[in-house]
């Protein structure tokens, strides 16, 4: 029965996790296709910022596309709590620029809120709020052509902490972007979930951004995607990404962390080298 | 622009003499602009004025080629008399009622065909199969069936424009990208929503194309028909004109026909910026 479940729906226990994924398996093409996620199994407590590093096609963004709900050909169980059924359960910040470029930013931040018919005067304070919190005060009315793409993906993180959800998932939404708009936005993004302490599930193929964003790193394996290990990140909140850095934990965390997953890169060049799987 | 001159290295020791090449920079100034935009008006006008002087020379003959002047004159007269009114009027009423109603349904099941499969592979292959015949090869038919009133000059146009704004719509929404259906889905945005806040926004650049190929069809066929089945319009009046021979008749309804037809692609193009302001300006 390979259906997300809600908890508020389900017929299976309690779940303990705000995000529970149980034995998740992901094949393209059919049976003799190749498998993207091969029995991965996952716990995400709320309030827990949660990174996913992964050698490059080892169906993290699969992952956590399942769990977005925008796909559903899948194996196994995915059960996420929803405290709020008035409230939106999970919001989506994508890799690519997904800012409608018929929209301003104004209108792309208010999307996720005016479709779920929560555009009310608090919402739209919500969106002021939001769009303030990034940065974009002065370019609300601006459309995305007229931005950098810094700052078309702060206007896609204020339009995913608008919307309000419960979850919020984020596929790599920094990795198209230079090292210095990423330490701005790596700041701006700690101090507004150190601000609302939303339940995140981070993709990411940077072990330096998932340690200084996250409060557990799960490293995935080469495809076909398994967890590998997990490591809690113990930097004190409130952080910055310079306090994090200057931190002596940093480099010997950052080390355990590429000791796990340079097998897997390797696995992944070898196969490359092999012509693909 | 180059001198030459000694060069140190890190050290401060010299290693040499050498050519300086210094790198120029041009920059387009505002009177080029001027310039480029009055060469636009001064070539056609000093070909009319040539026409005009090989006309008063004898160079050409005025059975074929009047002289601008006579022409204008004639226009002048056809527009006192008010004929040349009426004619356009006739036109315009055919070819914006032809448009209305082949281009709305178009939108919608060019939009219907751009989302769902089913439509889509209904729809196609008869759509591909019947596009390639030239409009003009069905008047007849089409005269046939709804007769020599207006509602048969209403129906080639309206099938003309269908086909240009339906196959581009289509494409125009097969070719939103994907990552933009994602974020409706992701805030579980239904159908109709769909379509207003992604699918008309996201193919609207593409429909404006398709309309534009759909006037030039419009055009066409207003013409063609009013040549064959008409006692009014501008088709009429250069069709009548050859008829009787009135050469400068017949100019006057060319130069009517494509000051007419640049009005409605300067409309369509004014109504196009207004509504597509989002895009960046040099796609325009």
């Amino acid at each position: 029965m390979p259906r997300i479940a809600l908890a508020t729906e389900s017929r299976f226990d309690p779940v303990p996790a705000k995000l529970a994924i149980k034995d998740l398996s992901k094949a393209f093409g059919g049976r003799a296709g190749v498998t993207a996620i091969d029995n991965l199994s996952l716990e995400v407590r709320a309030g827990e910022f949660v990174s996913i590093v992964g050698p490059s096609g080892c169906g993290k963004s699969s992952l956590i596309r399942i769990v977005a709900g925008l796909d559903a050909e899948f194996e196994g169980d995915v059960h996420l709590a929803h405290a709020n059924p008035g409230r939106l359960l999970t919001a989506m910040v994508f890799q690519e620029q997904s800012n409608f470029p018929w929209m301003t930013v104004r209108e792309n931040v208010s999307y996720g809120l005016r479709m779920i018919g929560r555009l009310d005067a608090e919402g739209r304070k919500r969106v002021t709020e939001y769009i303030a919190k990034v940065g974009l005060a002065r370019f609300e009315n601006a459309y995305p052509h007229q931005l950098s793409g810094g700052m078309r993906q702060r206007a896609s993180v204020a339009r995913a902490f608008a919307a309000d959800p419960e979850i919020l998932l984020m596929d790599e939404p920094f990795g198209a972007l230079d090292e210095q708009n990423k330490v701005l936005l790596h700041d701006e993004l700690i101090r507004i979930w150190e601000e609302t302490r939303k339940t995140v599930l981070f993709i990411t193929h940077s072990i330096d951004e998932a340690l200084v964003l996250s409060d557990r790193v799960v490293v995935m394996s080469a495809r076909p995607g398994r967890i590998k290990d997990a490591f809690e990140v113990p930097f004190e909140r409130p952080r910055s990404v310079m306090a994090v850095k200057a931190d002596p934990r940093y480099g010997q965390l950052f080390k355990r962390v590429w000791d796990a997953l340079r097998d897997e890169v390797l696995r992944t060049r070898c196969g490359e080298e092999r012509g693909g799987e | 622009m180059s001198r030459d001159s000694t060069v140190a290295d890190a050290g401060g020791r010299v290693v040499g003499d050498f050519r300086i090449i210094e790198r120029t920079k041009k920059v387009p100034g505002p009177q080029e602009r001027t310039f480029e935009r009055g060469l636009g008006i001064v070539t056609p006008l000093a070909f009319v004025l040539l026409w005009e002087f090989a006309a008063r020379a004898g160079w050409i003959d005025l059975r074929f080629f009047p002289a601008p002047s006579a022409v204008l004159s004639e226009t002048w007269r056809l527009l006192r008399a008010g004929d040349l009114v009426a004619h356009i009027g006739a036109s315009l009423s055919r070819v914006t009622v032809g448009f209305l109603v082949g281009a709305v349904p178009a939108v919608g099941i060019g939009m219907a065909m751009g989302l769902n499969r089913y439509i889509r592979a209904a729809l196609q292959p008869m759509i591909d199969a019947t596009y390639p015949i030239p409009k003009i090869a069905i008047l007849p038919l089409v005269l046939l069936v709804f007769g020599l009133g207006e509602s048969g000059k209403y129906a080639i146009l309206a099938i003309g424009v269908f086909f240009q704004v339906v196959i581009t719509t289509a494409a125009g929404v097969a070719a939103i990208d994907r990552v933009y259906f994602d974020v409706a889905r992701t805030f579980g945005v239904g159908r109709l929503a769909l379509a207003r806040t992604v699918v008309l926004p996201g193919a609207l650049p593409v429909i404006f194309a398709g309309m534009r190929l759909g006037i030039g069809t419009a055009l066409l066929l207003v013409i063609a028909a009013e040549m064959v089945a008409a006692k009014s319009g501008l088709g009429f009046l250069i069709w009548q004109s050859w008829q009787l021979f009135a050469v400068e008749e017949m100019y006057a309804g060319l130069m009517t026909i494509s000051l007419t037809g640049l009005t409605i692609f300067q409309l369509l193009r004014a109504l196009e910026t207004r509504m597509l302001r989002w895009r960046p300006i040099n796609v325009q």
